[in-house]
């Protein structure tokens, strides 16, 4: 117990900060930070189980996003369904498009595999974007808002509890990837292939669990975040911006790490937040300014901390270890 | 086909386009044997290895691993079978610990992250890693990163061990260290079929050798048999080995 809370000290201090938040504060506005800060943080760790763990670097992670955002809003404005049934149609749609890219993944290497994952959510846009009659395309869908659990239709307080709940879980699922026997063997397959596979593990057919679980864990997000925010646009979600973001938080937070992407995504949606703040004035070209801002933090971070903002807090605890030593 | 063999190849064939990098070897290794292979480079032995291993596909012949025809299987399979293989361009996980890299090998065999710990940790210790077992594999001098390969391998508690020149590159008391280890697995009952270029080596290790040319299989025989065999000293030895031995 001891040992488990010295090693994911980092982890309590996040989560425990995130519970405590909604007691003392009642602000909207930063709530609504809270939970976008959650769920961007849950999409890295999704996106970090085949990026970090397995090592299939994917750009095109706004696909699984987008099928799951659009999977809830098309139940929920066409036929009227819960978007709990949108969610697990996402699922079931994402696990037959993951299993696809992970196959992909033993055609294709690095970044050709990257760039067949941002060709198929290009693909998927134009798709929801000129199929019309059942998208609305260009126009996107606006999601009904229906007060109540079952559908999704809750306060702000109850949505930091929501996104704090699935947060805490995907990074369960990255703790058990580093202590599990499959944790270690798709370790292995990332680290060599050909290495792996002479100790009997059957390489190509993990990374395509990872790929496929990632793609699962992304859509049940798209799911939350179309409920949350009410409107599904098919520019935005199936758009290359938020796949380098899945990809960004996670490298900048830590890959491979399970509370790296929770990190990232901490720095990376307050510092956005509060750009839109203080510039709300300007009125042209805000994606160029986060793209700026990211670029920048991108660079420093490789520059003075290349294994991410988690590395710095494990040198951190080597180091206190050692002084107790 | 003797009915004790535990590996053997029945005329295998592998082309690479128009260059036959093996041709129509066929070789016995029995339970309890070392033995070892010999050739220039390019003669085709890390490519014998790769079909073996199921790495890659022979385009003729047979390869039966103890009465399963493994031919064309998937590498992870073969491995799962008992027979694994280091390689000569090693390949540690690198920016994983020497303990964790011998951990994911012997996962192959139990299920417990615990037990597969402290098996990786006997093995380590066996293969002399023991400072080094937290380590970054990549940071291991070659020397080390030889003996990671073959840790890593012996952790799958294979029945037969393909060891592709774990011994070349390494300085004379690291040599000595690696004879010692691959003495030690034969006597502890491991099957092992060993490819190295250091002669002094092999006449010390194997029962028995194959000298490999151009692709072909040109001599068999004890290390005694191969170092007077007259096609092995035109083509690989030289006359100078010869009189060194005598
Ligand atoms: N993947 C490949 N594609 C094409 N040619 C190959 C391939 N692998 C090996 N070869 C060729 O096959 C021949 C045998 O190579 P191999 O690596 O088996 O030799 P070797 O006996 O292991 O040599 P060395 O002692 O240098 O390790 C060489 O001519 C080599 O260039
Ligand atoms: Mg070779």
């Amino acid at each position: 117990m001891a040992r488990a809370l010295a090693r994911h000290w980092g982890a309590l201090v996040v989560f425990g900060a995130a519970a405590l938040v909604p007691i003392v504060v009642r602000d909207a506005y930063f709530l609504d930070s809270l939970v976008l800060i959650l769920l961007w943080g849950a999409l890295s760790a999704a996106w970090n189980v085949a990026g970090g763990y397995a090592g299939q670097v994917s750009i095109g992670h706004a696909s699984f996003f987008g099928i799951g955002a659009y999977s809830a809003a098309l139940l929920g404005a066409r036929w009227q369904q819960s978007p709990w049934l949108g969610m697990l149609v996402g699922i079931a749609l994402s696990l037959a498009a993951g299993a696809a890219i992970g196959y992909l993944s033993n055609r294709l290497k690095g970044p050709y595999f990257a760039l067949s994952t941002i060709a198929f959510s290009q693909v998927l846009l134009i798709v929801a974007s000129r199929w019309r009659a059942f998208t609305s395309g260009s126009e996107g869908i606006p999601v009904p808002f229906r007060p109540g659990f079952a559908t999704l239709g809750l306060g702000h307080v109850a949505w930091v509890y929501l996104a704090l709940a699935v947060a805490v879980l995907y990074w369960g699922i990255q703790v058990w990837l580093e202590h599990s026997r499959f944790g270690y063997r798709l370790a292995g397959v990332r680290e060599d292939e050909d290495a792996a596979q002479a100790l009997g593990i059957p390489a190509r057919r993990l990374k395509v669990i990872a790929v496929t679980a990632s793609a699962a864990l992304t859509s049940v997000c798209g799911t939350l975040w179309a409920q949350y925010v009410g409107f599904v646009d098919p520019f935005y979600v199936f758009s290359v911006d938020l796949s380098v973001r899945f990809a960004l938080n996670t490298i900048i937070g830590g890959m491979g790490t399970a509370l790296g992407p929770f990190l990232g995504s901490i720095l990376i949606t307050s510092l956005e937040t509060y750009l839109r703040a203080t510039l709300s004035g300007v009125k042209s070209g805000f994606t160029g300014i986060y793209l700026i801002v990211y670029g920048v933090v991108l660079i420093l971070v490789v520059r003075f901390v290349p294994d991410g903002l988690a590395g710095v807090a494990g040198r951190l605890r080597a180091r206190r270890a050692r002084a107790h030593a | 086909m003797s009915a004790t063999a535990l590996l053997s190849l029945e005329r295998v064939t592998k082309r690479f386009g128009g260059l036959t990098a093996v041709r129509e070897v066929s070789v016995e290794v029995r339970a309890g044997d070392l033995l070892g292979i010999i050739g220039p480079n390019g003669a085709g032995k890390t490519t014998l290895f790769n079909v073996i291993a199921g790495y890659y596909r022979a385009d003729e012949g047979r390869v039966v691993f103890d009465g399963h025809d493994i031919t064309g299987r998937p590498a992870h399979a073969i491995a799962g079978l008992g027979l694994t293989r280091t390689f000569q361009i090693v390949k540690p996980f690198g920016n994983l610990s020497v303990l964790d890299n011998v951990m994911i090998g012997a996962l192959t065999r139990l299920a417990s992250t615990r037990e597969a710990r402290a098996e990786a940790e006997r093995v380590i210790a066996v293969c002399g890693l023991g400072p080094h077992a937290v380590a970054r594999a990549r940071a291991l001098p070659l020397g080390l990163r030889k003996r990671l390969e073959v840790a890593r391998a012996l952790a799958t508690r294979p029945r037969l061990l393909l060891l592709d020149e774990v011994m070349a590159g390494l300085n004379p008391t690291e040599l000595g260290g690696m004879i010692d280890l691959v003495r030690r697995l034969h006597a502890d009952g491991l099957t092992l079929v060993v490819i190295e270029h250091i002669m002094a080596a092999m006449m010390r290790l194997a029962q028995r050798i194959v000298m490999l040319h151009h692709g072909e299989k040109i001599a068999e025989g004890t290390p005694r048999e191969i170092a007077s065999d007259r096609r092995v000293i035109d083509a690989y030895l030289g006359e100078e080995f010869v009189l060194a031995e005598a």
